[in-house]
């Protein structure tokens, strides 16, 4: 067995891996409390890589950035964040409040209404050409290697930045008032609300949260990869939310874990199943189907008792 | 009091949004009436739904069939052909979607498939130039069968997660048909089965028995005669036992599970059925294009069929074709800028005429819209004449009125890029705004708007522009009339 | 008894997680008679229904229909083989006509499929018109109550009580041979429940069925039942007439709450 290959594709792995689940948190939040698939969500993310970019040329540039290269990296996560959060509640409060009480389908029209808005302002406003992050300059070309595993330092940033987000997901849901909030809608949004829980701002908070975590995975993807365009949000959104239900649609460990899963399989998909490079989204779909045929509600989702 | 001794609620303010649960008959029989037979649309609606149904369909049938003596082969081509096969797509849509609702989003690869199929059995690539009468039956064959394969393991799955698999599915069979060129497949070895990002060219056209339909209009009357037919086994489908059973689980699948209608049978019949549609459809679309390229077969299609959809109204069949029509035909009327203009500043007089009351409102409006306009310019003029430097498109007297209204900058780039952020924040903001302070700010929001479509969009007409006016009007339809435009209220228990 | 029961439970459990709502529960209902259940909120009185009608799949036991069991069917095919219900919450198919909604619960017992409807068979339309006659046969059990102009309205349209009138003319019309009626009178005004409880008289007399009914209304379990059963946390704790049971001791224990201190 080639270790060194076998390393690399671990690392890249997990660094997509880290990418799918804070975007698949995304998914799973919303999907837990409004049953909503939220089908605008990857392109927040991609709307998130370009924020970053702007930032980036606002702090003066990747090559001589105004303040230090370190203090750019951290004024693009945080616009990139806030933006994308204040997008999420617009769009929530745009596109989907006014449609609670309408048929099912009505919202997942809605949403894809918002995607294809987004995806083409995109290409109205930026143009259809790739922007660069230019990372090398920004931060230089460094990497950490123990023996044969070699790490790039944006790998690095984005392992521990997408670990460091959820623990903090983590913590906030289960400490914080809304987080409690938030969990007791997510159960039942009638009652929570007749026990005084203000269920609209609950949401708007999820929704912030959630296209937040979105955009910082934007900036992410751009210090990785170097290159941002207008139809990333597609492709990283549909494994976003495969992420999301194969750990299980709702849990929020889950779509941690799932991200990683769905990250990793494509990645060793990559390097060791034939023609990996074409196809490796068609494995990746392949998995989706295997385990929801095996376990329907995911491995961390919990069986649904239907109500007669 | 009712007839039947229960006392009568009190209806709450809010009562079109709620589920309904315990409104007396009466109540719910006037607001019946009055959603659905409101203003001019319902008086059609209205008269449309007295006719008897084979008037009913000579009213669409008739302007169909005479179309191509008015026109010219291009018209037909453009207009005619891509109207059909939109409506076709969408009626088999609809029987998955609209009858039994499930959410198919992998429903155009269906098309390709069929697409694709029939140019593997009748092109040159393979050298098989296979009759229609043999091939077209394969080919539907072919594709409800794969629909079977895909509507299997989603049986089991509630409405969303179906949604994602389809979706999947869809893109999977993009990705398959760009790189089909470059597989090495078991037995076989390597085999050209796609032709990759190029596409499969040259598919013969339509031969029934040797006789060849190579025009435009002969495609187009064949279309319509299958349109025809598929409209009747429809309608009587939906009139069947099979189409109560669909509607029924659409309602509540548990309880029509426990009413003897075996509800996973009846779903998979469904998508199969949609899927037997489409295949169809693909292969007929792939003679007339004579080619079938992985481009045509992807998510943009896929949204501009359920625009057709839901313009028409889930479940209503005519609904759809009406549908059609305007989603065909819109875009590619506002692909010349000289035809956009009129459409867009007439929609939105249309839409202030609609829903602004009273009408001394409107004139005040609209009057503060063209001050507003002629202030700004002149301003503009004496302070930054940059903002004024350029011209507006075209050289009619609308354009040249424009010239001393609107501003055109020079350069407009940035200028207008930012006013489209602006212009998208403040159509979010706007509602959430007091009632004095949001009429103000309509005019000025307004001036916005024809800024950006003079500076920016109208410049993309045939790119973005299009495909973003798709996506606001999906999500501004959803919000005004969900059940679609042509469809009827619908209530659901939640 | 020498002849075989219509429904027969045998050691019927089932539990979610770790509480046991239906444990060890036997049961029997003959040929035209009339079984309540009755119990406190909780004792498994709806799960038991969801059991038998193959909503959920019992943990342990049989459920046997005429002899044969029908534990593992899906719910379809549990209707087709005889067993119809209505449902406490109501659901019926609201956005469709009254008459829709009695012919769409025929489904099971008609065959014309999707080809022959789609060109309209002689077949199919004779299936079609037979449809209509038992649609319109159920509707006029209930008296003026879902006939005339009522049969093209949509359900939403109608009243709580002529609802629940309509979803157990939609189980009638399974042509089941036990129907399972979980709570019918529900939320209705004294009048109504009188002429709920002749209506349970009437469908065994006239229409021949077998019903197993839950009930919390001890006036009409009182007035419609041959046989009472009464469930506490999914078990058995009486069985008998009316009298018997409503004055059985453990059930005014289960009733008043006296059987949770003791057993504590």
């Amino acid at each position: 067995m080639d270790w060194s290959l076998f390393f690399d594709l671990t690392v890249s792995g997990l660094t997509l891996g880290s990418l799918y689940a804070l975007i698949a948190l995304g998914y799973s939040m919303v999907y837990g409390i409004l049953k909503l698939l939220n089908f605008a969500h990857g392109d927040v993310y991609m709307i998130g890589a370009f924020i970053g970019w702007f930032a980036l040329h606002g702090l003066g540039g990747p090559l001589k950035p105004d303040v230090g290269a370190w203090f750019a990296v951290l004024g693009m996560f945080l616009f990139a964040m806030l933006g994308c959060g204040v997008l999420g509640v617009a769009i929530e409060r745009f596109a989907y409040r006014p449609l609670r009480n309408a048929p099912r389908i009505a919202p997942l029209i809605s949403a894809l209404g918002v995607s294809i808005f987004l995806q083409n302002s995109a290409l109205l406003i930026f143009g259809a050409a790739f922007r660069d992050y230019n990372t090398f300059s920004l931060i230089g070309g460094k990497t950490y290697n123990y023996g044969n595993l070699y790490l790039s330092v944006p790998q690095l940033m984005t392992i521990l930045g997408a670990l460091g987000l959820m623990l903090a997901l983590t913590l906030f849901v289960s400490r914080s008032r809304v987080g409690k909030a938030m969990r007791s809608v997510a159960i039942d949004r009638e009652a929570a609300s007749m026990m005084g829980i203000d269920v609209d701002r609950v949401i708007s908070v999820t929704f912030f949260i959630g296209s937040a975590l979105a955009g910082a995975a934007g900036v992410m993807f751009g210090l990785v990869f170097g290159q941002i365009y207008q139809f990333m949000g597609f492709i990283a959104g549909l494994k976003g939310f495969t992420a999301a239900v194969i750990g299980g649609i709702g849990s929020i460990p889950g779509a941690m874990i799932g991200g990683l899963v769905v990250g990793l399989a494509e990645s060793y998909a990559t390097g060791y199943l034939p023609q990996g490079s074409t196809f490796q989204n068609l494995y990746v779909f392949a998995l989706l189907i295997l385990v929801i045929l095996l376990r329907p509600s995911g491995l961390f989702g919990r069986a649904v008792i239907q109500k007669a | 009091m009712a007839e039947d001794g229960t006392p009568d609620l009190p209806a709450p303010p809010d009562a079109a949004n709620r589920p309904r649960i315990g409104v007396d008959e009466w109540v719910a029989q006037v607001e019946g009436r009055r959603a659905r037979y409101r203003g001019l649309r319902g008086a059609l609606l209205e008269r449309f739904e007295r006719l008897p149904l084979a008037a009913r369909f000579a009213l669409f049938l008739v302007p169909a069939a005479v179309f191509p003596l008015l026109t010219n082969q291009g018209n037909v081509f453009r207009y005619g052909l891509f109207t059909l096969v939109y409506a076709l797509l969408a009626l088999g849509l609809n029987v998955v979607v609209g009858f039994a609702g499930l959410l198919d989003l992998g429903y155009i690869a269906f098309f390709g498939v069929g697409a694709y199929m029939y140019g593997i059995l009748a092109s040159p690539q393979f050298n098989n130039h296979w009759q229609a009468e043999f091939a077209i039956p394969v080919v539907v064959l072919v594709t409800a069968l794969i629909g079977l394969l895909v509507g299997l393991p989603s049986r089991r799955l509630v409405g969303d997660y179906l949604a994602i698999m389809t979706l999947f599915f869809g893109q999977a069979f993009v990705v398959f048909v760009n790189n089909a060129n470059r597989i090495n497949f078991p037995f076989f070895g390597h085999v050209d089965l796609t032709g990759g990002a190029n596409g499969l060219p040259n598919i013969d056209p339509l031969n029934f028995f040797g006789y060849k339909l190579q025009t435009t209009n002969e495609q187009y009357y064949l279309l319509l005669i299958l349109i025809a037919f598929v409209l009747v086994f429809l309608y009587l489908i939906n009139q069947s036992r099979t189409g109560r059973a669909w509607r029924a689980l659409r309602e509540d699948p548990l309880a029509a599970e426990l009413m003897s209608i075996p509800v996973n049978r009846l779903k998979l019949l469904a998508f199969v059925f949609g899927a037997a549609v489409a295949g169809l459809t693909g292969a007929i679309y792939g003679t007339i294009a004579t080619a079938a390229l992985p481009g045509d077969y992807d998510i943009g299609l896929l949204i501009t069929i359920y625009a057709v959809m839901i313009l028409g109204g889930f479940g209503s069949i005519m609904g759809i074709v009406l549908g059609a029509v305007i989603v065909s035909s819109v875009p590619e009327l506002l692909r010349s800028p000289g035809n956009a203009r009129p459409i867009f500043y007439g929609a939105i007089l249309l839409t202030l005429i609609v829903k602004v009351r009273p009408w001394r409102r409107l004139a005040a409006i609209l009057a503060g819209l063209v001050g507003f306009g002629f202030a700004v310019h002149a301003i503009a003029h004496a302070a930054y004449p940059r903002l004024v430097a350029g011209s507006a498109q075209g050289s009619d007297r609308f354009a040249h009125a424009l010239n001393h209204w609107m501003l055109y900058p020079n350069n407009p780039g940035k200028i207008a890029d930012v006013a489209y952020v602006v212009l998208v924040a403040g159509i979010v903001i706007l509602p959430q705004l007091r009632p004095l302070l949001r009429t103000v700010l309509l005019v000025p929001l307004f001036y916005l708007v024809m800024f950006v479509w003079e500076n920016l969009l109208l410049e993309q007409i045939s790119g973005a522009t299009r495909l973003i006016l798709l996506g606001a009007l999906l999500v501004a339809l959803m919000n005004a009339r969900p059940q679609g435009l042509f469809g009827k209220a619908y209530v659901e228990i939640v | 008894m020498p002849e075989t029961p219509l429904l027969e439970l045998r050691g019927l459990g089932k539990a979610f997680g770790g509480l046991q709502v239906i444990d060890g529960l036997d049961l029997t209902v003959n040929e035209h008679e009339v079984v309540s259940v009755i119990g406190p909120n909780g004792a498994g009185k709806t799960t038991l229904f969801n059991l038998i009608t193959g909503i959920y799949r019992p943990d342990e036991g049989e459920i046997r229909l005429d002899g044969a069991n029908v534990v593992g069917l899906p719910a379809h095919a549990i209707t087709n083989l005889g067993i119809a219900r209505t449902f406490q919450t109501l659901r019926l198919f609201l956005n469709m006509t009254v008459k829709e909604n009695v012919m769409a619960s025929q489904y099971g017992r008609t065959h014309v499929g999707v080809l022959r409807s789609m060109v309209r068979t002689p077949a199919a339309r004779r299936e079609e018109r037979e449809i209509q006659r038992r649609a319109e046969e159920k509707l006029a059990f209930f008296g003026e109550r879902l006939m005339g102009y009522r049969w093209d309205q949509p359900a939403f349209s109608l009243s709580y009580a002529n609802r629940r009138r309509l979803e157990i003319a939609r189980a009638m019309a399974t042509e089941p041979r036990l129907l399972l009626l979980d709570e019918p009178a529900a939320g209705m005004n004294p009048h109504e429940t009188h002429e709920i409880t002749e209506l349970i008289g009437r469908l065994r007399e006239d229409g021949g069925h077998t019903i197993l009914v839950i009930e919390h209304d001890m006036h009409v379990v009182e007035g419609i039942s041959d046989r009472v059963v009464a469930l506490d946390h999914g078990v058995k704790i009486a069985e008998g007439s009316f009298e018997s049971v409503a004055t059985h001791e453990r059930v005014i224990e289960a009733y008043l709450g006296l059987g949770a201190k003791e057993a504590g």
